[in-house]
């Protein structure tokens, strides 16, 4: 389900599905394959649809509307009623309150994250599917059970680990913690999608005499590249969403991340929604591109575990 | 001692040795895993036996935060607070993300451009929702209050704990109704065919059909749902901080911990959440079969 | 090769960036302040400081609805900041217990007129068991009954100089549709000031002083319970409006609230006018009144105390690596022109000199008053939720919102506080 039964190493440069990123007109979903259902159509579904349509767009419209109203409009007026005279101010005092540098924070922490996850994951399934050792299959089982382990449960002696490490206010106080509550989802999506391999590629290198390195370089690496993808974004959404450990682990302005900035907005900008929402919006600009050029990636990375 | 010195094979494991990696490939994960994960596991458990404000170094004080714990009003509000959330949670996601799942994975010519919509709230943080939310529902600035008949949901009870229900459902529900989509996707068409030339109707198939056939991405989707809702701190803390009844168990472990700096204490609510999470997710590897080493392939 | 080389040294950047902390050992001296409007006086002071000083000293603004809970988050790390801005009193008395800031009596001693300059009591105030560990440096904050001066002609209305004059204000403006009191209801702190003066009024600061030394006893009193009581009857009858404990004050709304004519009155600590001139200076300037918190008829306490936050303290952390420069930059608070900052913002300074500057003040009138306030009361609490522990303190907070908003009964917040604190 999340691409990984496609295990044919597609030739192109990027680690995507390559999907084209809008959908086509024929209804092409998120899938790019159409199962016809029933073909009857289905009147109440579709109106419950609609319905919940008027509930995501609603609030996304009003939403967008307070954007572009100067601050004295927006207190008197009707949140349906389009602006009279839309301005672009409030982006403006957004983005001269610091947002981004902490956009520039949040990139940091999301590429080391993401680095660190790929390295470890990748070699750790590798071992898992490949090695089959009771050692291996043991370490599986610590990370299965590491699903479990609430971030918010452990964030006390993770504050006092931090601290241990004099890391306290640094963007790797955050890096680090993230990175190891990603581990879990992440090993679990790659040994699924490393198992897809099949063993006659494997003997067909082991019988050229190739060692593991190179197995794993030139073989597993090609081959697992949607799982690797998958496990990309997810590792990137978690640390462009995190929220608890920035809160707790770091301080200053000049380490905050994106979540925690838009926080400390509110006391900022007070009354001023408009400059408020403004930063939302521009906060929401990075994972849209991510949409827009690698949609599959996305939400399979969003599904997480679900994927499966 | 070496990591690779197990000549034990497991069933399954065919070819030759050549070319396989030792366990050692899997060490680094594992140690930073223990580090940043199994480690404070360990030291939770042990600060939720100390006394400790956070500046010097935790006393040992024995069992007292527990046999407090278990006496505290606060704490059994939170955790009836945790179980209302988690059960409306489920109650509101699961039927509408399934619903909408199985007609998105339809024929539908416009269900692109829906989807498309549906799924803009998954392009926002937790973060940013809430305080997206918190806005349009202030009660004397937000867009809100310029509708006269809008009452203030935030402060009353328990209309917040019902905010904190549909802004979560809001968030969460695309996600669901993705995993519900992909799930009927897979529901073979000959199924449907089948019950048509019985003259089966549209409700009956879905009943009969799409359900059954739903299992597994139900309980995939019921398990996210419920660890996740356990969970969750940043809309509370946000939307309501806590007040008019929403002191949900993570919430509670911050203000214990990090505002009234019991950090002893604290720790004794975290443990009980771990458990609960703990329990919760073994009953997902085992309903899910997470846990056996099939091929993805398998059974699809 | 090279691609691996160039990987190398991306990841070595990027490792270094992700390390560097803002705290110790990065050669500047990190100075915290509570983020605010007033807090500019403190930036220019930093900025003078760094003129001709061998380190650089930097503000860290922490965002105000945190400030405490992040300061003690800080202070636990081993990335103390070198200076920073506290309460005094039990503020820093955790701090004190585990030895983390510095003693200032040599400071003081090398220094007899920087000590002379401030007004002794207040001083005392960040003395803990007689060792000065905080520097007055920001001005006293009284806890005011300010009023939108329009709002009041539009009805005829007068201030209130007695409980019942508040009483009869209340129906007068829900009658006119107005709020009668604008209160930031999310913030719990703005509703204890309620409680504050309500207890002080019935039966003086005896009351909450005999909670203050560790006498659970002390909620029992029956000034408490007719305090709660008064609280009640406010509620019951609307003084606050609907929304109250979704206002808040960090964020601006309660202010707001009352600059905007939608609330009449609003029970605030001083810094409320530094708000306006900041938020709403037309309305600061011309429709801002203040008065002082009524009497109440047969109640044992002098209707001349205030309670509030005598003022804000610089305290320096014991393991800084500049408590030399800390201990120099601490000076400037007793320093003219620190001083007429301060007044031009519309503070009034705790320095013994401070009515020489009085007419310097932006509002001349409103500094005299709250100078001559605070200088003629027989005695200033300090806010509660400062002087107890942070853990009774947080627990009072959470029982006077139940208090607010109906779930609990005077008689029960009174019980359930005796309680906490056993």
């Amino acid at each position: 389900m999340t691409g990984t039964s496609q295990v044919a190493p597609a030739p192109e440069a990027e680690p995507t599905t390559g999907d084209t990123p809008a959908p086509s007109p024929q209804g092409r979903g998120w899938w790019g394959s159409l199962r016809a259902g029933s073909r009857r159509h289905n009147v109440l579904a579709g109106a419950g649809a609609f319905v919940w349509l008027l509930v995501v767009g609603v609030p996304i419209y009003s939403l967008l509307v307070a954007t572009i109203q100067p601050y004295e409009d927006y207190i008197a007026s009707n949140p349906l009623v389009p602006p009279d005279n839309p301005t672009l101010d409030n982006y403006v005092t957004a983005l001269n309150s610091g947002l981004f540098g902490f956009v520039w924070n949040t990139l940091l922490v999301t590429v080391a994250v993401v680095a660190i996850v790929v390295a470890l994951t990748t070699t750790t399934a590798f071992a898992i599917v490949r090695a089959r050792t009771r050692w291996t299959t043991g370490i599986f089982r610590v990370f299965l059970l590491g699903l479990a382990i609430p971030l918010q449960a452990v964030v006390i002696p993770v504050y006092l680990i931090i601290n241990q490490l004099g890391l306290y206010d640094s963007l790797m106080a955050i890096v680090l913690p993230t990175a190891a509550f990603a581990l879990p989802v992440c090993v679990l999506i790659l040994t699924g999608s490393m198992r897809d391999i099949s063993d006659d590629l494997y003997e067909a290198m082991a019988i050229d005499g190739a060692g593991s390195v190179r197995i794993f370089v030139q073989l597993v690496l090609p081959m697992s590249r949607s799982g690797i993808s998958t496990v990309g974004i997810y590792a990137a959404l978690q640390a462009w969403n995190g929220f608890l450990f920035p809160f707790l682990l770091t301080q200053s302005e000049e380490n905050r991340l994106i979540t925690l900035g838009l926080f400390e907005f509110q006391d900022q900008f007070g009354v001023n929604i408009p400059a408020l929402l403004s930063a939302v919006v521009l906060s929401a600009i990075p994972i849209l591109i991510v949409y827009l050029i690698a949609r599959r990636s996305l939400v399979a990375g969003l599904m997480g575990v679900g994927g499966k | 001692m070496s990591l690779t010195t197990t000549r034990r094979r497991l069933p399954g494991s065919s070819g030759s040795r050549v070319g396989r990696p030792g366990a050692v490939w899997a060490l680094p994960a594992l140690l930073f895993f223990g580090a940043f994960a199994l480690l404070p596991l360990v030291l939770v458990a042990y600060l939720s036996l100390t006394a400790w404000n956070g500046l010097g170094t935790p006393d040992f004080i024995g069992t007292q935060n527990w046999e407090e714990l278990a006496g505290d009003p606060a704490m059994r509000e939170a955790v009836g607070l945790s179980t209302a959330l988690t059960t409306l949670s489920w109650l509101v996601q699961t039927p509408i993300s399934l619903l909408l799942g199985v007609w998105a994975a339809g024929p539908q010519r416009n269900r692109a451009i829906l989807s498309a919509i549906f799924f803009v709230p998954l392009l926002l943080s937790t973060a940013a929702i809430a305080i997206l939310w918190r806005a349009l529902l202030e009660p004397n600035f937000g867009p809100m209050s310029n509708v006269g008949w809008f009452p203030n949901l935030l402060g009353d009870s328990p209309s917040a704990l019902l905010v904190i229900v549909f802004v979560t459902a809001w968030q969460f529900i695309p996600l669901h109704t993705l995993l519900y989509q992909g799930g009927a996707r897979q529901i073979p068409v000959s199924l449907y065919q089948a019950a048509e030339i019985d003259g089966a109707s549209r409700a009956r198939a879905f009943w009969h059909i799409t359900l059954p056939q739903l299992r597994n991405t139900i309980t995939t989707s019921s398990v996210l749902m419920v660890v996740g809702t356990l969970t969750y701190f940043e809309t509370v803390l946000v939307i309501t901080g806590g007040k008019h009844h929403t002191t949900i168990v993570p919430y509670l472990m911050y203000e214990s911990g990090f505002v009234a700096t019991r950090l002893g204490y604290a720790s004794a609510v975290a443990c009980t959440l771990v458990v609960v999470a703990t329990a919760v997710s073994l009953a997902m590897v085992r309903f899910t079969g997470f846990g056996s080493m099939r091929s993805t392939r398998e059974g699809m | 090769m090279t691609t691996l080389r160039t990987g190398a040294a991306g990841s070595l950047a990027l490792a270094l960036t992700l390390t560097a902390c803002s705290g110790g050992g990065d050669g500047q001296m990190h100075v915290y302040m509570y983020q605010d409007s007033l807090a500019v006086v403190q930036k220019d002071a930093v900025e003078r400081f760094n003129e001709d000083a061998d380190v650089e000293a930097v503000v860290d603004e922490v965002p105000g609805e945190t400030y405490e809970d992040k300061v003690r988050t800080v202070m636990g790390s081993n990335n103390q900041p070198d200076v920073f801005f506290n309460w005094g009193g039990g503020n820093i008395r955790p701090y004190v217990e585990e030895d983390m800031l510095l003693s200032l009596d040599d400071m003081m001693e090398n220094n007899p007129e920087f000590e002379e300059s401030f007004i002794p009591s207040v001083l005392e105030e960040a003395q803990i068991d007689g060792v000065q560990y905080g520097v007055p440096m920001r001005g006293t904050q009284p806890v005011l009954l300010f009023y939108n001066e329009a709002v009041f002609e539009d009805v005829g209305a007068e201030p209130p100089e007695t409980w019942e004059d508040l009483l009869g204000l209340v129906d007068t403006f829900n009658d006119e549709g107005i709020t009668p009191f604008a209160l930031g209801g999310a913030d719990t702190w703005t509703m204890q000031m309620w409680l504050q003066y309500l207890v002080d009024r019935n039966g003086g600061p005896e009351v909450f002083q005999q909670i203050e030394s560790g006498d659970p006893e002390g909620w029992r009193d029956p000034a408490m319970l007719q305090a709660a009581e008064g609280v009640e009857e406010l509620v019951n009858r609307d003084a606050f409006g609907d929304n109250f404990s979704s206002v808040s004050f960090t964020e601006g709304a309660a202010s707001t609230l009352l600059s905007e004519g939608d609330a009449a009155m609003h029970l605030m600590g001083s810094w409320e006018y530094s708000t306006h001139l900041d938020q709403a200076e037309e309305f600061a300037e011309n429709d801002l009144g203040y008065a002082p918190f009524p009497e109440v008829s047969g109640g044992a306490g002098d209707p001349a105390n205030v309670t509030g936050n005598p003022t804000n303290y610089f305290s320096v952390t014991a393991d800084s690596e500049y408590t030399e420069e800390a201990q120099e930059f601490l000076k400037a608070t007793a320093e003219e022109e620190y001083v007429r900052d301060m007044v031009e913002n519309g503070e009034v300074p705790t320095t013994t000199d401070a009515e020489e500057y009085l007419d310097d003040s932006p509002n001349p009138d409103f500094a005299r008053f709250q100078y001559e306030l605070v200088q003629d009361a027989p005695h200033f609490q300090l806010s509660w939720d400062q002087s107890l522990d942070a853990d009774v303190s947080e627990a009072m907070l959470n029982e006077i919102d139940k208090l607010f908003i109906g779930e609990s009964t005077p008689d029960e917040f009174v019980d359930a506080m005796a309680e906490q604190q056993q």
